[in-house]
This record gives C-alpha cells, sequence and structure tokens, in this order.
C-alpha cells in the first residue's frame, strides 16, 4: 500500500463532509505516491466529487486535513501551478476558440512560455478546432479541450473528474495512453470514473468509495488476487462429469446454465489435466473457459458486503 | 500588480465574441437617440405636434434645443437607466461563470481569487465608463448634425462634471449586484434584484425617501426627480458608498470563503 521511499503528493487525514444531514465523505484517508495513478471508485452519488472538490479547495471539510505536494492545503497554499484538474463535465467559454480558451488559462495561471498553448492543442489532437468556437465543439472535443487546459502547464499532479467521458474510442485509448505516459515521467494522477474497466487498465491503486466511506483501497496487484477467477467447463455428460471431478477432489459446482464451475487454484492453474481427465473417461469437454470476475463484478460485490 | 494585471486581460479575453457587448452598447444608445427626437420636437414644434406623446414628454421637462438639456437628458439617462443597464452588465460579467459552468475552473489557481474578482470589477467599471463616453458621442455627434447652438467651455464643464459623476455613482452601486450573481450563482438572480431595485426606487422615490434608498440617488443626482436633488446630503452618499463598499466586500468573501459546489 505503502509507495517505498516515493514522496506522498496526496495526503488526506481523516476528511468528512456534510451537506445538511447527507453525508458527502466520512472520514476518508488516503495517500497517492508520487508517480501513482490512483482510480477513485464510486456510485453516481458516492463522494468522488466531493472529495475532488475538497482537494482542490473548492469545498471544505468540516473536519479533517488535505496535504498536496507535502504542502497543507490552506489559504496560504500557493502550488497550483503544480496542480492540473479536471472537475466533471468540462465547460468553456462558448463564443471563444479552442485557442482563446486556452490563452484565457494561460493568464490565469501567470505562464509566460507562449508555445505551452501550441503544445497542448498539439499534444491532444485539437490543431483542428484550434479557431473553432467552443460551443459547436463536439462532446468528445469538449473533453479534449478539458484535459487540455488541465495538462497545458505540465502539472506534477493531476485530479481528472471522469477524464473520458464522451470520448470516442479511439479517443479513450490515446488518453489512455497519454495518463500512462505521463505517470511514467513522474505525473502523480488522481482520477475518478464510473467507466470500472478503463480505471483496471490504467490505475496502479485503487480506491472504492461508498455512501462517502473509503470501503476498499488496494494495489492492482492485490485487485488481481481478489478477483474470482473459476473454469467453466461443459462436456458430452455434465452430470457425469460433476461426479468425477468432484471424487477427484475438486471442488465442483453445477451452475443454472449447467455448466461445471471449478474454482480449486490446481484447475485454474492447470486447467489441461481437467481435460485430459474428461477425455479419458469418455466425457470429452465441449468448453473449457477460465473465467476472470471483471472489475464491475468486483465492484458490485465489494459494496454490496458494505451495507453502509 | 503583473498577476493583476494578467487576470484583467483575461477578462478582457472572455468578453470577446460576445454578443452581449455591443447589445449593451446599441441599448444604452437609445438615450442619445431618443434625446436627439426631443432636439427635433423643440426644433421644429409644428411639425413634430403629431407626435404627441413625445411632445407633451419634451413640453413637460422644459425641453430646449441646446446642449444644456441634451447633456441633462444624457445624464438622466445614465442616473437612471444606468441602473439597468449597468446591473445588466454586472449580472453577466460574474453571472456567467455558473451560468457557463466555467467557475469551477477559477478556483483552484496560481492567481487568488480576490485578483480574479477584481479583475471582473475592474472590467465591469471600464464597460460601463466607455458605455457612458460612447454615449456622450454619440450625442455629440447628433447634436453636431442637429446644429445645437455652440457652448462655451465654461459652461460645458460642470454639464461634463455632472456627467461624469452620475456614472460614478451608478457604477459604485452596482457592486451588491456582482453578489448577487455569485450568491445566486448565474444571471437570473442578480436580474431579479435589479428589476426589484429599480421598482423600488420609483416607489421610495415616489413617497419621499429617494434620497435615502441608494439605488434612486444616482437618476436622484441626475436631476430625473427634478427639486428632490437639493435634498440629497452627506448621509445620501455616505449610504451609496457604503452599500458599493458591503456589496464589493461581501462578493470577495463570498467567493472566497463560500463552498462551491456548482
Amino acid at each position: 500500500m505503502n509507495g517505498g521511499n516515493r514522496p506522498s503528493v496526496i495526503k488526506t487525514d481523516g476528511i468528512t463532509k456534510y451537506f445538511g444531514t447527507t453525508t458527502a465523505a466520512e472520514n476518508i484517508s488516503i495517500t497517492v505516491n508520487e508517480g501513482e495513478i490512483y482510480g477513485f471508485l464510486g456510485l453516481n452519488g458516492a463522494g468522488k466529487t466531493t472529495l475532488i472538490r475538497i482537494l482542490l479547495g473548492m469545498i471544505k471539510a468540516q473536519s479533517g486535513r488535505v496535504h498536496l505536494l507535502g504542502a497543507p492545503l490552506n489559504k496560504r497554499f500557493k502550488r497550483w501551478n503544480e496542480i492540473g484538474y479536471l472537475v466533471e463535465t468540462p465547460y468553456a467559454y462558448p463564443n471563444l476558440s479552442v485557442r482563446e480558451n486556452l490563452e484565457v488559462y494561460y493568464k490565469l495561471r501567470q505562464l509566460n512560455q507562449p508555445q505551452l498553448v501550441a503544445d497542448i492543442i498539439q499534444k491532444l489532437k485539437l490543431n483542428k478546432y484550434e479557431h473553432t468556437k467552443a460551443k459547436v465543439l463536439s462532446l468528445g472535443n469538449q473533453q479534449r479541450l478539458g484535459l487540455a487546459k488541465a495538462l497545458m502547464h505540465h502539472p506534477k499532479l493531476l485530479i481528472l473528474d471522469e477524464p473520458i467521458n464522451g470520448l470516442d474510442p479511439e479517443g479513450i485509448v490515446e488518453v489512455r495512453e497519454l495518463l500512462k505516459e505521463l505517470a511514467a515521467n513522474g505525473t502523480t494522477i488522481f482520477l475518478s470514473s464510473h467507466i470500472l474497466g478503463e480505471i483496471s487498465k490504467i490505475a496502479t491503486r485503487i480506491g472504492i468509495v461508498h455512501n462517502g466511506q473509503l470501503i476498499k483501497e488496494l494495489t492492482t496487484k492485490e485487485l488481481d488476487d481478489q478477483l474470482i477467477r473459476k473454469l467453466m467447463v461443459k462436456t458430452t455428460d455434465n452430470f457425469q462429469a460433476k461426479n468425477l471431478l468432484a471424487k477427484a477432489g475438486y471442488n465442483i459446482y453445477l451452475n443454472e446454465r449447467q455448466e461445471i464451475e471449478i474454482s480449486d487454484t490446481k484447475a485454474i492453474h492447470f486447467p489441461e489435466m481437467i481435460s485430459k481427465m474428461l477425455v479419458e473417461a469418455g466425457y470429452p469437454p465441449k468448453q473449457v473457459f477460465l473465467f476472470t470476475e471483471d472489475l464491475e463484478h468486483y465492484f458490485l460485490r465489494t459494496i454490496r458486503s458494505n451495507p453502509s | 500588480m503583473k498577476r493583476q494585471w494578467l487576470a484583467i486581460q483575461a477578462e478582457f479575453l472572455k468578453i470577446r465574441h460576445s454578443s452581449i457587448v455591443w447589445v449593451s452598447f446599441i441599448a444604452f444608445a437609445l438615450a442619445p437617440l431618443m434625446g436627439a427626437i426631443f432636439i427635433l420636437i423643440a426644433q421644429h414644434p409644428e411639425a413634430m405636434a403629431q407626435t404627441g406623446a413625445l411632445a407633451a414628454k419634451a413640453e413637460i421637462m422644459n425641453f430646449g434645443s441646446n446642449w444644456t438639456s441634451y447633456l441633462n437628458i444624457l445624464t438622466q439617462a445614465i442616473g437612471v437607466g444606468g441602473v439597468l443597464i449597468f446591473g445588466f452588465v454586472s449580472s453577466w460579467i460574474f453571472g456567467r461563470e455558473y451560468s457557463e459552468g466555467t467557475a469551477k475552473d477559477l478556483l483552484s489557481l496560481a492567481v487568488s481569487r480576490t485578483k480574479i474578482i477584481n479583475a471582473k470589477f475592474i472590467v465591469y467599471m471600464i464597460w460601463c465608463l466607455t458605455l457612458a463616453i460612447s454615449n456622450l458621442l454619440v450625442g455629440f455627434l447628433l447634436g453636431s448634425i442637429l446644429q445645437l447652438p455652440p457652448l462655451e467651455m465654461g459652461s460645458l464643464a460642470p454639464l461634463l462634471i455632472y456627467y461624469l459623476i452620475t456614472t460614478l455613482l451608478t457604477i459604485i452601486i452596482g457592486t451588491p449586484i456582482a453578489f448577487f450573481a455569485i450568491w445566486g450563482k448565474g444571471y437570473l438572480p442578480p436580474l431579479g434584484f435589479v428589476a426589484l431595485t429599480l421598482v423600488l426606487a420609483q416607489i421610495i422615490a415616489a413617497i419621499g425617501y429617494g434620497t435615502y434608498f441608494p439605488w434612486s440617488i444616482p437618476g436622484l443626482y441626475s436631476g430625473a426627480g427634478g427639486e428632490y436633488k437639493e435634498l440629497l446630503n452627506y448621509l445620501s452618499y455616505t449610504i451609496l458608498v457604503g452599500t458599493g463598499l458591503v456589496g464589493y466586500i461581501a462578493t470577495v468573501r463570498f467567493w472566497e470563503k463560500a463552498d462551491q459546489s456548482n
């Protein structure tokens, strides 16, 4: 769970926030180390955006502390130019072009390298739309513009709320590769998404939030270990095959589709032994398939086991 | 100072290509145009008698075909109409960030939140001053076309000073509208507030307490209330400046301190 010798870039300690009687965040403590991609998962209304807004100083927690880049987040915090962010739907000034929108943030971020605007337009493949007004951009290109605003100044920390919303498949792959490249170069990335499969492809660590509580936090390796795996077998005679495998000491379950499910580690690692045994016994397999639980299943299983 | 200057530049960039800028100038230019019509009525009373209500209005106002009458009507347009137009400008500059969804992008930046709000107030002031100057220029153009008799510099200067002071008083009273834009997160709450102040300004001025109601004071100072202008006193101006200050401070404090969850 710790990042070895890497310094923590985000550290929250007991963050709690209520909106009236609604608990938006309850005692959330997380640490994200330099170069990590931290995926923050949760259903709508689970508290993801609330935590992101707290991290960005947009709303104040009732209790708890936040440190960003090693400095406490308070009114004297001065390191905003080392942070890039995208919160919820990316909006832009509708009557300004892509370039003009970026120039607004270039000035507000007090930057002094004019090339940065052209570079980020190039990087996010917005060249074709450079002089197009933001109000006529497609949702995907508005998302690219939002990412361009977040990335223009080469931040050390990126906080992204649903960064691939609205992107087409090609855009999703491009953004995924871009984020991986940034992380490889030392940028720390904190991102929330409801597209869980996408998170599993890029995150090095995952936090699951439910009803304002962080109910699980684990590395990609730990997640991999916790995913349910089973061998799904169909033969010419599933009932007899089931008895055969049970006698051989395998843990067997015949599911509602009359498939044999074998959850033994030995069977998962050596499915060819199962095939051989069935062939020799006269029940040749029609299907031997290694099922691995996807992140969606794991996520739902996790939150259902936490009724809070 | 450099940071503040860059924030101002960003604000000016934001209003580029916004049709609302030209709409405000065109709408406000109706005032000198209306004044020009009154001049025509005064210059050609027989021919313009058919204009009925307008001719009657010009007569009531004792409107003459001269620069003094014309500049007075422009001043009154600032003191009364300016509350509406400047309020509209303030509502748009401050409310657009919420209506366009960009407010959240202004909160965690190298430039402080106060500097962003100050930049908006500076743009508001410059925009309103430009509106006032524009009306003056349109007025000079129309007055010249209508061949108003030349005015001596000694007579022109006090009229221009009244015009400028009325403009400043009207600008000052627009700051609470910025607060309502940020508090209400959009255009509609401040525009509702502007409408309310206009109605109240009329009612309160009509019952004789306009000298103490901040949104009536620019109108009274401009001469729109006739002899009521003489009733304005130090307390009146203190109330007006105090309201402007409270509006400014409330806007800055709310923008800095309140949860920004939209």
